[in-house]
């Protein structure tokens, strides 16, 4: 298990690699590491589930081992397979060894998961795989073992740290969700946003980052098609400080609106209806929240 | 505390949430790791182990309120319900007994929406248009006790229609539409060598792989999606409607079913039981707005937005059975309709109303809709459905002829609607849209 003692320690490892949680997702993270339960996390494309793991990983000095699902991953896939081709040559040469032992497995994340004590295992998007991926998962998940025929059961001295990615495209099993801890990452507030973007881009500017956040937190109120992702608000930072601009302007976000919108339709939306005046708002905002945070530094 | 927490649980549950022993015993042993006196942890605590979805939140925010408060729970929350619910039944006085029944109320609704605020708010309503009458009345009894709904279309079921019902559901079962998968299965006229088997082969002539053993992708059933309008203009159809999704969400391995007048409702788990008449009941009570208005443009955004998102009607074969009246802006309705075929494998439109003599359908909404359309079926006589398994098993059977790219409504209407697909140079075959 990851070595952190309390929730504060666990909150400023995770900021140390740049990764900000809130309370509730400190808190659940911490119960998940403790109670040794995977930690389930779902949430709009880009709100950074798939980070939580890396940086927890980081955080812990643990590896990360990753199984990203897709449909038709399977056991050999994800958990072993054998070496045919060297399996192969033996029988030809002649060998005695036996052919389905330890020497021929090829470990997959997840049995590799169970031989690394204290590691971090990273089920991304399991909601790509089918169901019956996810009912193999469930005797894994629940003891940390898994059943290889030929060589018998394999299971883990120190549990692996789990965390399971969804975006929800299915709706995952009850039984699997019974086993884990669960968390809904939402969208983060604008404070939280600019500190995120900070910590990320440490060469963009404090006044382009609040600029940027503010006008992408107005977009997510507008019930856009594909609302944009914390990953697409660092994206669109990161162009407008590419192209050199300390600021927020109307036609260089005319040009890199691409970079935080990716559906045609909210595009023209944006395009067509004001944009002028939401660069404008977005300035405003940001010189708010300015002096919101200046005063509130000083008290 | 541990008593406190037992309760806590069981009112989650009474407000149908799926809490089970495994999340209370999480809970217990997650209340020795976080700070009990402080409310965020705690808060937090009990989130992540009785929680499995957002749309739970609201419920177990209400809850969680009334426990740190420290009111009390369950009896505080039934007195309220029936406060709110008043004239739904003599017998609520008797507390105790009526518990386990609107316990059961609670969890149906959720199941279709998760929504603590209708679930509270429809549901007695419903209840209370079915013990308006005599409580021994037959059990589709309810469906024609709404206003809406005439006399003469009650939607009791002869027992020559439900066979005819399981008549369909074979059909569809028989001529379910398959999709390739990315899983294999042993196949000798399969083209990947399959290494596992043939080296288990090989084993038995000296190790020699003399009979190599092949794998082929298996098929899986393609998912069907029915998007039902259930609006006062589709009162008529709307009972055969019914019972046709039942019997193909019975049928098919991968079916869903909605209904939508002015709201969505999704319907797949009140319709996919073994008892026939209580999943017709159940999607009937589950369904508020029954015989309303329609607003297909809002109610097809609605599903774009939400479940279209989720990738419900990806390369599923999405059924919409609608006569195209609608109150809302075509414009609306015509772009949605284009998003939903952008997704589907095979959009098909059933009308069920029959057409001017021109062949043109009447509705607004029906034309706006027309060119984003794959597959436009004339259903005069609803009697028609049946032939819904054979239908559903011609259609998925072809690959969409589409343009390469869906156009804006603007352009889409200057197009003639017989333009020739674009072909790829020395192709017969129409370019796909896209791999899927």
């Amino acid at each position: 298990m990851l070595g952190f003692n309390s929730i504060d320690e666990l909150c400023n490892a995770l900021t140390r690699q740049r990764y900000l949680v809130d309370e509730g997702l400190g808190t659940v993270v911490y119960l998940a590491l403790r109670l040794k339960k995977p930690l389930l996390v779902e949430g709009e494309p880009g709100v950074g589930k798939t980070e939580l793991a890396k940086a927890l990983a980081a955080a812990a000095g643990a590896p990360l081992i990753r199984l990203q699902c897709y449909e038709g991953i399977d056991v050999h896939h994800a958990l072993y397979d054998w070496d045919y081709p060297r399996q192969l040559l033996q029988l030809r040469a002649g060998g005695t060894a036996p052919l389905y032992s330890e020497e021929f497995l090829v470990r997959r994340p997840l049995l590799e998961s169970l031989s690394h004590p204290g590691a971090v295992l990273l089920i991304d998007e399991l909601d790509r795989a089918d169901d019956e991926f996810e009912a193999f998962l469930l005797e894994f998940l629940s003891d940390f073992q898994v059943t290889i025929p030929e060589i018998g059961v394999i299971r883990a001295e120190e549990p692996p740290t789990v965390i399971i990615t969804s975006n929800r495209t299915r709706d995952l099993h009850e039984a699997l969700k019974r086993r884990c801890l669960y968390h809904w990452i939402d969208h983060p507030t604008l404070e939280r946003e600019v500190a995120i973007a900070r910590a990320r881009l440490p060469d963009v500017g404090e006044r382009l980052a609040r600029q940027v956040c503010a006008f992408v937190q107005d977009l997510r109120w507008l019930d856009l098609y594909r609302s944009p992702g914390v990953g697409e608000t660092l994206d669109w930072a990161a162009a407008f400080h590419t192209l050199g601009r300390e600021e927020l302007d109307q036609s260089t976000a005319d040009l890199t609106l691409g970079t935080l919108l990716k559906e045609r339709d909210d595009l023209d939306r944006i395009r067509g209806k004001g944009l002028e005046e939401r660069v404008e708002q977005a300035g405003e905002r940001a010189a708010e929240l300015r002096e919101d945070g200046s005063s509130s530094g000083a008290a | 505390m541990l008593a406190a927490s037992v309760t806590f649980a069981r009112a989650l549950r009474t407000f149908g949430m799926s809490t089970s022993v495994d999340s209370e015993l999480s809970f217990f042993r997650a209340l020795a790791e976080v700070n009990v006196q402080s409310r965020e942890e705690l808060y937090w605590a009990a989130c992540a182990t009785f929680v499995h979805s957002p749309d739970e939140r609201p419920v177990f925010d209400s809850i969680f309120e009334r426990f740190w408060e420290g009111q009390p729970l369950v009896l505080q929350a039934r007195s309220a319900e029936h406060g709110e619910s008043d004239p739904r039944m003599g017998g609520a006085q008797h507390g105790g007994e009526a518990l386990p029944q609107f316990r059961q109320e609670g969890k149906s609704a959720a199941a279709v929406d998760g929504d603590k605020n209708r679930a509270t708010r429809d549901i007695p309503t419903a209840e209370g248009e079915q013990g308006g009458g005599n409580q021994q009345r037959g059990v589709l009894a309810a469906w024609s006790a709404t206003e809406t709904i005439s006399e003469k279309s009650r939607l009791n079921y002869e027992s020559d229609e439900l066979a005819a019902l399981r008549q369909l559901a074979e059909d569809i079962k028989r001529s379910a539409p398959e999709r390739r998968s990315r899983r294999c299965r042993p196949s000798r006229g399969g083209h990947r060598l399959d290494m596992r088997r043939t080296l288990r082969n090989s084993l038995a002539t000296d190790g020699e792989a003399f009979r190599l053993a092949f794998t082929a992708p298996a098929p899986r059933p393609r998912r069907l999606l029915f998007l039902c309008d259930v609006s006062g203009s589709m009162e008529r159809y709307s009972r055969v409607l019914l019972a046709s999704l039942k019997a193909a969400v019975g049928a098919a391995r991968k079916a869903e079913a909605f209904v939508f007048a002015t709201k969505l409702t999704r319907l797949t788990k009140s319709l996919d039981g073994r008892d026939l008449d209580r999943a017709l009941e159940q999607a009937r009570a589950a369904v508020p707005d029954w015989s309303g208005g329609t607003r297909i443009g809002t109610t097809l955004t609605e599903f774009n937005r939400t479940y279209g998102r989720r990738g419900f009607a990806r390369g599923a074969i999405v059924l919409v059975v609608s006569d195209g009246w609608d109150r809302g802006d075509p414009e609306v309705l015509a772009d949605q309709v284009r998003r939903l075929q952008l997704q589907s494998r095979r959009l098909v439109w059933i009308n069920p109303r029959p057409m001017a003599v021109d062949q043109q359908p009447l509705a607004l909404g029906m034309r706006a809709a027309m060119p984003f359309i794959d597959e436009f079926v004339p259903g005069h006589d609803p009697r028609a459905v049946a032939g819904l398994g054979r239908l559903i098993g011609e259609v998925g059977a072809q690959r969409p002829r589409r343009q390469m790219a869906a156009r804006p409504p603007q352009a889409e209407k200057e197009r003639a609607p017989d333009r020739p697909v674009t072909r790829l140079p020395g192709y017969d075959t129409p370019a796909p849209r896209r791999y899927r």
